[in-house]
């Protein structure tokens, strides 16, 4: 059998390269889901308020569930950063981590509950800020 | 492809690998044994699986192809049209080392579909082309002033 198994198995290993043993992390994703939250929300804006054809509230619920979902990834990524990545020579370094990573999810939820310009664009600003953050204790 | 190309790549291979590492699952798992199909008719197609030499390192990588040639695609702050070339994503989300990183990758570096898995003989089948909707959802693609189909 172990013969067998010797001979089937490949020669050729191919890496599916991730965080899990590599160490690598990247707030990338999470800047991608803020501004696309921030794209539904001008998209819905652009939606007519009064007398919506199907196709309009079809649209709405499509951009609503998009919303809510790259919202949730948002929190999700830059939960894992802060948990996972950050250590205490960054905290001592960026001693307000914990409350800009606190607000980013706060705005996340917000930015679920509402369809707010406002609220997205600062979701964007401030996932952009801790990204900077993350990039500069890379250096 | 030309003759002597296709030549090249049927002799060259390679047909079968290992998988090592997570940023696949659940799609593929490590200690997976793959057959890859290194004359793809019509790859990079959306949704499948392949081999690349990943730019930069050389090293072989395995990721799916979430767009090709002709896509647009949001890549850092900008959208950047696809010319011969995929994006590469893995299906770990955030984890995975991917065309985030390493930018769209010309199709010159790919070296082959995996199409079968024959190893371990509980996961023994086809290499499903889509990615789960929970992947799906983590995709970076974004349609420049349209919602992503």
């Amino acid at each position: 059998m172990s013969v067998v198994i010797r001979w089937l198995k490949p020669a050729t290993t191919v890496y599916a390269h991730c965080d899990v043993p590599c160490g690598i992390y990247d707030p990338h994703q999470a800047e991608l889901a803020a501004r696309t939250v921030a794209r539904m929300v001008e998209l819905l804006g652009q939606l007519p308020k009064e007398s919506p054809t199907e196709a309009d509230r079809q649209k709405f619920v499509r951009c609503v569930a998009i919303k809510e979902q790259h919202a949730e990834i948002v929190k999700h990524e830059i939960q894992v950063i802060w948990s996972d990545y950050f250590k205490p020579e960054h905290v001592e370094r960026y001693p307000d981590i914990h409350d800009r990573t606190w607000k980013i999810l706060k705005l996340a939820s917000k930015n679920k509950q509402n369809i707010d310009a406002q609220a997205a664009a600062e979701l964007e600003a401030a996932v952009k800020e801790f990204a900077d953050i993350f990039w500069s204790t890379k250096k | 492809m030309s003759l002597a190309e296709t030549w090249r790549r049927f002799r060259g291979g390679p047909w079968r690998v290992a998988v090592a590492e997570e940023s696949m699952t659940p799609a593929l798992q490590p200690g997976d044994w793959l057959l890859l199909d290194p004359l793809p008719r019509r790859w990079p197609r959306r949704g499948s699986v392949v081999v690349v030499h990943q730019p930069g390192t050389g090293q072989l990588a395995i990721k799916r192809v979430t767009a090709g040639p002709g896509d647009v695609v949001l890549a850092g702050t900008g959208y950047v049209k696809l010319e011969n070339q995929a994006w590469l994503l893995g299906d770990g989300g955030g984890h995975s080392v991917d065309s985030r990183h390493y930018g769209p990758v010309d199709l010159e570096a790919l070296v082959g579909r995996a199409w079968f898995r024959y190893w371990p003989p509980r996961r023994i089948g086809t290499i499903p082309r889509r990615r789960s909707s929970s992947a799906r959802a983590r995709s970076s693609i974004a349609s420049k002033g349209r919602l992503r189909k």
